[in-house]
């Protein structure tokens, strides 16, 4: 028996269609629940998190310094 | 600068603007035809050389930290005290260069409203203090605004500045003294010297336009001496008298100061009371000074009172000057600025016998607002007309301050605006306040040509028909040659802060004006140029507080909000897939934007309120539009309909949403609107948010007790939009207006009839905007400029039926036209609809193969039961 390790990841709709756009790339997503759910690899899971932070970031204004 | 932001409470970090910034750059370069695609560098219009002020601060701190240990050993200091420096030590690292905790607080900092930073003469005032109304009134002449928003105002002190408030008579040491009353800091020796520095120069020399002919004029003749030593102005010199050369550096044609007499500026009120104060030099309302209301404050503005009087009172009553050769005015004007005596322009219209008179008045009933009164007495605050800018809100009667200028000075005009659009509303509007006749002003724009009758008159044309350098047509270069033959007693220059710098510099050198005056609303420019307006107009004469005009009841008092959307889960896949311009599509036609938008209209159409929604993108209008059973105009709607349209719109109480296209941003006004809403706009525009925000801010109803006009931008959620709104937001946020964000509207679900409820019906939706071709995501493709019309200011009224596209002439052999040449059907694009179902994603390995086995187990198990 094989195992992987998971983690359950809870996000609104939006950040869900990011999360698969980014899963294109490179496969992390284990699992596809629901609008408000996913599984991923939990190997993966700061290089999402990490990734899916600047993602959003792109659409934030702020005054330059 | 990260202090001073996080006063204003807008968290931030370097690292992010920089990327966001980076982000933004890309966009532009996509979309790079437009007026603001330019990548924005907020002008920094301080002179103070960067470097050179950091290392100075950093030695006066190092300095003063060093003073700090040596008055006070660690040993001999209270338990307190030790406490307080080490709490001191643990946070100064956060601040970094930004730490300004060495300075000095006056022991009664409390009631002291403002702080100076030493570094870059930014100062920050406290406008929740008692005292903040006056000391708002002396920072705004000596200082520029910055942000103003409701409880801490950002100002910053720049040559410029400085040049202004000494320009309108104030005194170096007079500046210093009540910025040290007012600061909780004594005034830091960088800012002092630099104020010195500035004032001593500005101010002093002036140039003079008299019987036709240009003086340098000064109250000070060594200020004029040490010019003549430069080899360029004595060049141009003109010499009139036979005296030789040793004397003549020495004698300057000595004359009476002027005083400012018995001018009045028509329409004041007060414009009779005015004949007596004026006979001792004194204006009765001066902004900045507070005369009036030095009363109240005798004490903290006794230093102030009474500048007003012309400077030169004080040291003798005679001015100097010298004339120069009109040829050389420009070398002679770029020379003073290198030497730091950058020159005055007045006109002394009163004096000037050569001009011929323009018989024009305000008509008697026209009556001009306090403010519009104050920004004029700041033009002709010594009976002369100064050169400068007037900063004041959509809405708020510019072009009434442009006319009473055109009145008091009463000489030839030149009026230069954006578009023929304006032209023609310009030529209204004074034909409506004054009593100018037909004859006496005419319009030069593509179309007409004309010519005032008379010796005097004015002219009302474009900036590119009087700037073109290429070919024009036999009439336009005869009218021309009309223009530059003759001098202006005055130029007006609207919406200066649109025209490109060379297009300006060559309007101003080829026309011979004595006096200009420039217009604006939003003295914001997305490049570095608001300093080129300095140079070649004057300096800002006046700016108006926007809340201040709100509270007043002279703009409509508007609330701001930001609608968040969240994306549907099917346009945002599809949003992030679409890497061309139809994302903008897919993030207008979203369709929670489309139930937030109509539920907006019904709640407002509910409570009276008369609604414009805004679009942009004439896809989405059209779709909403019809969509939602509303009338619409833009660019195609024929000239019939759109005035039947509008005025539906303005009487009939059953029409009260219009949604409009960017032909609305300023062409159309409609005083009758009382509520905006945008669903789709232009990038990351400032001014766009600006003048759209003027479209409600005249709402005739606004002085109606507990009047709120409304101000909804919808936005969608995780989109670039985000990015772009936030953006527009800065200059209104800078004016003191405050943007609310809705997250969730409320009832919105409970609606009847709302639209797009079923995943079906959204399904459906996106799947005609993902057949729209991409230039429908193109903005303002409606309107189109007229000959003459400035880039990126377009009003265009008349917009005439839709060109069709040319011709396309491409060469190819028989073979290859009709496919014989390798070309057969290749079905490349899958039907947009099939993407949209998603299918389920296939199972990951480790399940598929847990299945595999789950079946295989199960297949064995049947086997082993039967046998």
């Amino acid at each position: 028996m094989r195992a992987i390790k998971g983690v359950l990841f809870t996000c609104d709709p939006a950040v869900k269609q990011i999360l698969l756009t980014m899963n294109e790339k490179d496969s992390f997503i284990i699992e596809d629940l629901d609008d408000h759910h996913l599984v991923i690899k939990a190997d993966d899971e700061y290089r999402v998190r990490k990734e899916l932070e600047a993602e959003l970031e792109k659409n934030t204004y702020s005054l330059e310094a | 600068m990260s202090v001073k932001r996080s006063a204003e409470g807008t968290a931030e970090s370097s690292s992010f603007a920089k990327r966001a910034r980076k982000e933004y750059d890309n966009d532009y370069a996509v979309m790079g035809n437009e007026d603001d695609a330019i990548p924005p560098s907020p002008p920094d219009t301080s002179l103070v050389p960067r470097g050179a002020t950091i290392n100075f601060s950093a030695l006066t701190r190092k300095l003063a930290e060093a003073r700090r240990a040596k008055e006070k050993e660690p040993a001999n200091m209270s338990s307190l005290e030790a406490h307080r420096r080490q709490q001191d030590s643990l946070v100064s690292h956060i601040f970094m260069d930004q730490d300004f905790s060495w300075l000095h607080l006056k022991p009664d900092h409390a009631s002291r409203p403002l702080w100076i930073s030493p570094e870059d003469g930014h100062i920050i005032l406290e406008a929740f203090s008692p005292i903040a109304e006056q000391a708002q009134d002396f920072l705004t002449a000596i200082s520029e605004p910055v942000s103003r928003p409701a409880f801490i105002h950002e100002y910053k002190l720049t040559s410029y500045s400085l040049y202004a408030a000494v320009s309108v008579g104030l005194q170096t040491e007079d500046i210093i003294e009540v910025l040290n009353r007012l600061s909780k800091v004594p005034v830091p020796e960088s800012i002092t010297s630099f104020i010195r520095e500035r004032t001593l120069s500005y101010g002093k020399v002036k140039l003079v336009l008299k019987h036709n002919k240009y003086f340098v004029e000064s109250s000070h003749p060594e200020t004029l001496q040490l010019l003549l030593k430069d080899r360029i102005i004595r060049e141009a010199r003109l010499i009139t008298t036979q005296t030789d050369n040793s004397i003549k550096a020495a004698t300057f044609t000595t004359s009476k100061a002027p005083v400012k007499g018995n001018l009045t500026i028509p329409g004041t009120k007060d414009s009779e009371k005015n004949k007596g104060d004026t006979a001792n030099g004194v204006t009765t309302s001066a902004p900045g000074q507070p005369a009036t209301r030095s009363a109240t404050d005798a004490d903290l503005f006794t230093s102030v009172v009474g500048v007003e009087s012309d400077e030169i009172d004080e040291d003798d009553e005679n001015v100097h000057a010298f004339e120069i050769n009109d040829a050389k005015i420009d070398d002679v004007k770029r020379r003073c600025n290198e030497l730091e005596y950058p020159m005055l322009e007045e006109y002394d219209f009163r004096n000037d016998t050569v001009n011929a008179n323009l018989d024009i008045d305000l008509k008697p009933a026209t009556v001009i607002r306090p403010y519009q009164e104050t920004s004029l007495s700041k033009m002709f605050g010594n009976g002369r007309a100064r050169s400068g800018i007037i900063v004041l809100p959509c809405g708020a009667g510019k072009t009434l301050v442009g006319i009473t200028a055109a009145c008091t000075i009463k000489k030839s005009c030149l009026v230069l605006c954006t578009s023929s659009v304006s032209v023609m509303q310009w030529k209204q509007q004074f034909m409506l306040w004054s009593n100018v006749t037909d004859r006496q002003i005419a319009v030069f724009t593509a179309d007409q040509k004309e010519k005032f009758a008379g010796e005097s008159g004015i002219v009302v044309s474009t900036y590119s028909m009087v700037a073109n350098t290429h070919n024009r047509s036999h009439e336009s270069k005869k009218m021309m040659e009309f223009l530059t033959s003759r001098e202006w007693g005055f130029i007006l220059l609207d919406e200066v802060h649109v025209v490109p710098a060379a297009m300006f510099r060559r309007v101003v050198t080829t026309i011979k004006a004595h006096s200009k005056l420039g217009l604006t609303a939003t003295l914001v420019r997305e490049d570095d140029k608001i300093a080129d307006l300095n140079y070649m107009i004057g300096p800002k004469l006046y700016e108006a507080n926007w809340m201040d005009l709100a509270a007043k009841g002279h703009i409509a008092n508007v609330q701001c909000a930001e609608v968040w959307c969240p994306m549907t889960p099917e346009f945002y896949r599809e949003y992030l897939r679409e890497q061309s311009r139809k994302r903008m599509l897919l993030y207008c036609m979203n369709p929670n934007k489309f139930q937030a938008c109509q539920f907006l209209i019904k709640y407002h159409e509910d409570r009276g309120d008369k609604v414009i929604v805004f679009s942009d993108n004439v896809y989405a209008l059209e779709a909403y539009a019809k969509r939602l059973g509303k009338p619409f105009i833009h660019g195609g709607t024929g000239q019939v309909e759109r005035m039947r349209v509008l005025s539906f719109f303005q009487h009939d109480a059953k029409v009260n949403t219009i949604f409009l296209s960017k032909v609305g941003d300023t062409s159309i006004d409609l005083p009758e609107a009382t509520c905006l809403i945008q669903i789709s706009s232009h990038f990351g525009s400032r001014r766009q948010e600006a003048q759209r925000l003027g479209r409600i801010l005249r709402a005739k109803r606004r002085n109606d007790e507990g009047f709120n006009a409304f101000f909804y931008s919808l936005v969608s959620k995780d989109t670039q939009e985000m990015f772009y709104s936030t953006k527009r937001q800065q200059f209104l946020i800078d004016q003191g207006y405050a943007f609310k964000v809705i997250t969730h509207l409320d009832g919105l679900e409970d609606l009847p009839d709302l639209v797009y409820r079923t995943r079906d019906e959204q399904i459906e939706l996106i799947s005609s905007v993902l057949l729209a071709n991409e230039s429908e995501a193109d903005l303002g493709t409606d309107v189109r400029a007229g000959e003459g019309d400035l880039a990126g200011t377009v009003t265009s009224k008349d917009f005439g039926p839709l060109k069709f596209p040319a011709a396309q002439r491409t060469t190819g052999s028989l073979t290859a036209l009709s496919g014989a040449q390798h070309m057969s059907y290749v079905e490349q694009n899958k039907a947009a609809n099939k993407s949209l179902a998603r299918e389920a994603a296939p199972r990951h390995k480790l399940f598929a193969k847990r299945d595999k086995e789950k079946a295989a187990a199960r297949k064995e198990a049947r086997a082993a039961g039967r046998s």
